[in-house]
C-alpha cells in the first residue's frame, strides 16, 4: 500500500507540474511512514516541501496555492493532526468553491493516516471518516487496497474539488497486485463488492471492509452463511445503489466500521438503507463499530475497543436470526 | 429486564396457548401474582408470576400457542424503558451521554450489543414482522396473524411468510373456516371441521403414541365378585355417611394397588430404553369428561383405606365434571383402570396410558351360571381384561399380577389389610 501510494503521487507529479507535495517531515525524512519515499529525490525541494508543524497553516497554504493553480498533495501526519486544521479543511477548503459560486476551485488532497490498534492512545488513534463525510463539498476516499490506493489517490489529485484522503496506518503493510499503467484511474462512488452471497449484506470501511471479508469467509465455513461483502472506497460520493441492490437481494445488512458508534457511518447509511429499502429489510440493520470510548493504551483494552470478525459474525448471525 | 417464559405446568405438557393476560404492560407485577391463565394439555391454569418488576412488554397475546421456555413477556427492574433520567434511549445502545462523574461506558465494541438488539417499539397489540415479510405476506395474500415468527422477540421474518407458502406447509391462507356456508357437498354430505381441544389434542397423541410404540398384549380373567357384592352390602349398612361406601370400582382400584405394591415391573414404565420402577403406587382412574377423557391421580392407593378411595375418586370425578381439575391431580399415575361396567359392557381392551405398564379395563358384573362342584351355580362374575407394555411386563408376570388382583377381589377382605 505504501509503494503504491508513493507511485501515484510520483506518476501525477510527472505527468502534472502543478502537482506537489508538502507536509510534515514528507521530504528529508520521507514521511512518518514513509510514503513519500524517493520523492524529494527524484523532484526536489521546490515540488516536495517540508513545512513546520502547523497544520492549520499547511493546509491553508495548500488551498492559496489550489486557488492559484497547483494541484497540492496535502500530508497531514495523522488524522488526529486534522483536527487542528478543521477551520481551514471545512471553512475553506469545502466552503469556497460554494461561496465563489465556482469560480474559485480547491483541487487538493489532504493525505492523513488513522487508525487504531498500535498502542498510540487516545489522540493519537481516532477514525474521523465519519467527521469528513459530514462536510459538504468535500470528497472523501479510504482504500482498503493497494490498487484501489493507488487509483483512488491518482483520481483524487485529478479532480478539482478538496479530497479528504484517510489511510489506514495498520494497512501500509498490505500487499496486493498494483496496475503498472500511469493512466489508471478508478471513478469515486463506485463500490468493489469483494465477495457475492446471498443471505446478509456486510459493508465495511476501510481496514473493517478487509475484517468484513474474513468474517464472511468464517460465516460460510462455520455458519453456512453466505454473505456479500462490500467496500465502497469513498464515502462521498457514495455507491448506495450498489449496497442498495445487495440489500434487496439479502435483505439484510451489517455496517463494519472503527470509528465510533453515534453520528457514525454506519448510522448515517443504515439510515439511508432504511429510508430507501425498507420494505425489503428482514431484520434491522446491524452495525458494528468502535466502542464509544477513548481509545485505550492497553493493548488488551484497546483491541477490545476495536471491531474484530468476531463481532462482525454475530452481528451478521443477530440480523440472521430466525432465518437460518 | 427478564423474560418470563411459558411455564411447564404438567408433566406431558409440551406447549401451552396463552387464554388471558390478568395484567397489562406497565402493570407491577409481584412474585406469586396471577400474571396470565394458560391452557395446558390438561387443564386452564393461572399462572402466577416468579418475578417481580413492572411488566414492560407482552410477546404472546392471547391464544397464541408456544412451546414450553419461549418467552412470553418481560418483566423489567420497575425503572422502564421509557422514563430514565438519563434521556431518550437510541435502540439498545442509548444516546450520547452529557459528561457525567459517573464512569464510562464499558469499551465493548457495539457488536456486543448487536445480537440483543430487539425491535423495541413494538409492543402490545403491534403484530410484529420485519418490512419485507409483510411486503412477502401481502404479495402472496398471507395473513400474518397466522404465522408464528422466530426472530427475535417472535418477530415474523421473510423465512417464516415463506415456509407457510411453501407446498405442504399447513395451509393458514387457504384454510376454510369452520363450516363454513358453501362448503362443497360431497357423498358425507356437508363436513363441519372442528378444532381439537388441547386435551382432544392430547389424547388423541398419547394414545396413537402408545398403540405404536407400546407393545400390547391382553391377558382376561372373570372374578367372582360374589363376596365382593356381600362385603359391599354390609359396609353400606354400616357406613354412617353414603360417601365412604366403596364402590365395586373403588375396590378394583384398592385390589390393583395392592397388587401393584408386589409386582414393581407393573407399577413401572419402560422409558428410553430402561426400566422406570415408582416407590408410590398411584392409581389413576379413566373418567369421561370434558368432551375427552381424563384420568384423575388417586396418590397412594396401596396405603389409603377403601373409604378414603371411595371419598376421593368422587371428589375427583366431580373436578372433572365441572371443569376444575388441576394438572398436578391428572398427572402422577403409575397405573390405570379403566370401567365401563356401569354402560352394560361385559369386556373390552384398553389402550395402554404411557408410559405406564399396564391398563385394566373393567367390564359389568353380572350374574351368569358356573360349574361349582359339578353343579351349575349362578355367580357373579365381572369380566377384566389387563393389557401389558410387552417391553416391561411379560405374559407370566402380567398373569401373576392378574391373578393377584383376582384373589384380592374374590376375599374382599384382604383388601382391609
Amino acid at each position: 500500500m505504501r509503494e503504491a501510494l508513493r507511485d501515484a503521487m510520483a506518476e501525477e507529479m510527472r505527468r502534472d507540474e502543478a502537482v506537489f507535495v508538502m507536509g510534515e517531515d514528507v521530504g528529508v525524512f520521507q514521511g512518518a511512514y514513509k510514503v513519500t519515499e524517493g520523492l524529494l529525490d527524484e523532484f526536489g525541494e521546490r515540488r516536495v516541501r517540508d513545512t513546520p508543524i502547523s497544520e492549520n497553516t499547511i493546509v491553508g497554504t495548500g488551498i492559496g496555492a489550489a486557488m492559484a493553480g497547483l494541484r497540492p498533495i496535502v500530508e497531514l501526519m495523522t488524522v488526529n493532526f486534522s483536527l487542528l486544521a478543521l477551520d481551514q479543511i471545512v471553512n475553506h477548503a469545502a466552503a469556497i468553491p460554494y461561496m465563489f459560486n465556482g469560480q474559485a476551485r480547491v483541487p487538493m488532497v489532504i493525505r492523513m493516516p488513522g487508525g487504531g490498534g498500535h498502542q498510540l492512545g487516545p489522540t493519537h488513534s481516532h477514525s474521523f471518516e465519519a467527521l469528513y463525510l459530514q462536510v459538504p463539498g468535500l470528497l472523501v476516499a479510504c482504500p482498503s487496497t493497494p490498487a484501489d490506493g493507488k487509483a483512488l489517490l491518482k483520481t483524487a489529485i485529478r479532480d478539482d474539488n478538496p479530497v479528504v484522503f484517510i489511510e489506514h496506518e495498520s494497512l501500509y503493510g498490505v500487499r496486493g497486485e498494483v496496475s503498472e499503467d500511469a493512466d489508471e484511474t478508478l471513478t469515486f462512488g463506485e463500490a468493489a463488492v469483494r465477495r457475492e452471497g446471498g443471505d446478509v449484506t456486510i459493508v465495511g470501511v476501510l481496514k473493517m471492509a478487509l475484517v468484513a471479508d474474513r468474517a464472511a469467509t468464517q460465516l460460510s465455513h462455520e455458519h453456512g452463511v453466505e454473505a456479500e461483502v462490500i467496500d465502497p472506497r469513498t464515502l462521498r460520493p457514495l455507491d448506495l445503489d450498489t449496497i442498495l441492490e445487495s440489500v434487496r437481494k439479502t435483505n439484510r445488512a451489517v455496517i463494519v466500521e472503527e470509528g465510533w458508534p453515534h453520528g457514525g457511518v454506519g448510522a448515517n447509511l443504515s439510515t439511508l438503507i432504511t429510508e430507501q429499502a425498507f420494505d425489503h429489510l428482514d431484520a434491522p440493520v446491524q452495525r458494528v463499530t468502535g466502542a464509544d470510548v477513548h481509545m485505550p493504551y492497553s493493548k488488551r483494552l484497546e483491541q477490545a475497543a476495536i471491531p474484530h470478525e468476531e463481532h462482525v459474525v454475530k452481528a451478521a448471525l443477530a440480523a440472521l436470526e430466525g432465518a437460518i | 429486564m427478564a423474560d418470563v417464559v411459558m411455564p411447564r405446568l404438567s408433566d406431558s405438557m409440551e406447549e401451552g396457548t396463552i387464554l388471558r393476560w390478568l395484567k397489562g404492560v406497565g402493570d407491577a407485577v409481584a412474585v406469586g401474582e396471577e400474571l396470565v391463565e394458560i391452557e395446558t394439555d390438561k387443564a386452564n391454569m393461572a399462572y402466577e408470576s416468579d418475578l417481580s418488576g413492572t411488566l414492560t412488554e407482552i410477546l404472546a397475546e392471547e391464544g397464541e400457542t408456544l412451546p414450553i421456555g419461549a418467552p412470553i413477556a418481560r418483566v423489567g427492574d420497575g425503572q422502564g424503558a421509557g422514563g430514565s433520567a438519563a434521556g431518550p434511549l437510541v435502540g439498545d445502545r442509548g444516546a450520547p451521554r452529557a459528561p457525567s462523574p459517573s464512569p464510562p461506558p464499558s469499551p465493548t465494541p457495539v457488536a456486543e450489543e448487536a445480537g440483543k438488539s430487539r425491535s423495541g417499539s413494538e409492543v402490545g397489540g403491534r403484530l410484529r414482522a420485519s418490512p419485507v415479510a409483510r411486503r412477502v405476506a401481502e404479495g402472496r395474500e398471507v395473513d400474518l396473524a397466522q404465522i408464528r415468527g422466530s426472530g427475535p422477540g417472535g418477530r415474523i421474518v421473510k423465512a417464516d411468510v415463506e415456509k407457510a407458502v411453501a407446498p405442504g406447509a399447513p395451509a393458514s391462507a387457504s384454510a376454510q373456516p369452520a363450516g363454513a356456508p358453501g362448503s362443497p357437498e360431497t357423498a358425507k354430505g356437508q363436513t363441519v371441521y372442528r378444532e381439537l381441544s388441547k386435551l382432544q389434542a392430547t389424547v388423541a397423541r398419547r394414545m396413537a403414541e402408545s398403540k405404536a410404540t407400546a407393545p400390547h398384549f391382553y391377558l382376561e380373567a372373570a372374578i367372582e365378585m360374589s363376596r365382593a357384592l356381600e362385603a359391599r352390602g354390609r359396609i353400606k349398612a354400616a357406613a354412617p355417611d353414603a360417601e365412604m361406601v366403596p364402590s365395586f370400582n373403588d375396590m378394583v382400584v384398592k385390589a390393583c394397588a395392592l397388587a401393584l405394591r408386589e409386582y414393581p415391573r407393573a407399577n413401572g414404565a419402560y422409558r428410553d430404553g430402561r426400566f422406570e420402577l415408582y416407590s408410590r403406587v398411584n392409581v389413576g382412574v379413566a373418567v369421561a369428561g370434558q368432551d375427552a377423557l381424563v384420568v384423575p391421580t388417586i396418590f397412594d392407593a396401596d396405603r389409603k383405606g377403601l373409604g378414603q378411595i371411595a371419598a376421593e375418586s368422587r371428589a375427583l370425578a366431580q373436578r372433572v365434571r365441572e371443569g376444575l381439575i388441576t394438572p398436578p391431580e391428572l398427572s402422577g399415575a403409575t397405573f390405570t383402570v379403566s370401567n365401563l361396567g356401569m354402560y352394560g359392557i361385559e369386556r373390552f381392551s384398553a389402550v395402554i396410558n404411557p408410559p405406564q405398564a399396564a391398563i385394566l379395563a373393567v367390564g359389568a358384573i353380572g350374574e351368569r351360571p358356573v360349574i361349582r362342584d359339578g353343579e351349575i351355580a349362578a355367580a357373579h362374575l365381572m369380566q377384566v381384561t389387563l393389557a401389558c407394555d410387552h417391553r416391561i411386563l411379560y405374559g407370566a408376570d402380567g398373569a401373576q399380577f392378574l391373578a393377584r388382583i383376582r384373589s384380592l377381589l374374590e376375599e374382599p377382605l384382604s383388601l382391609a389389610l
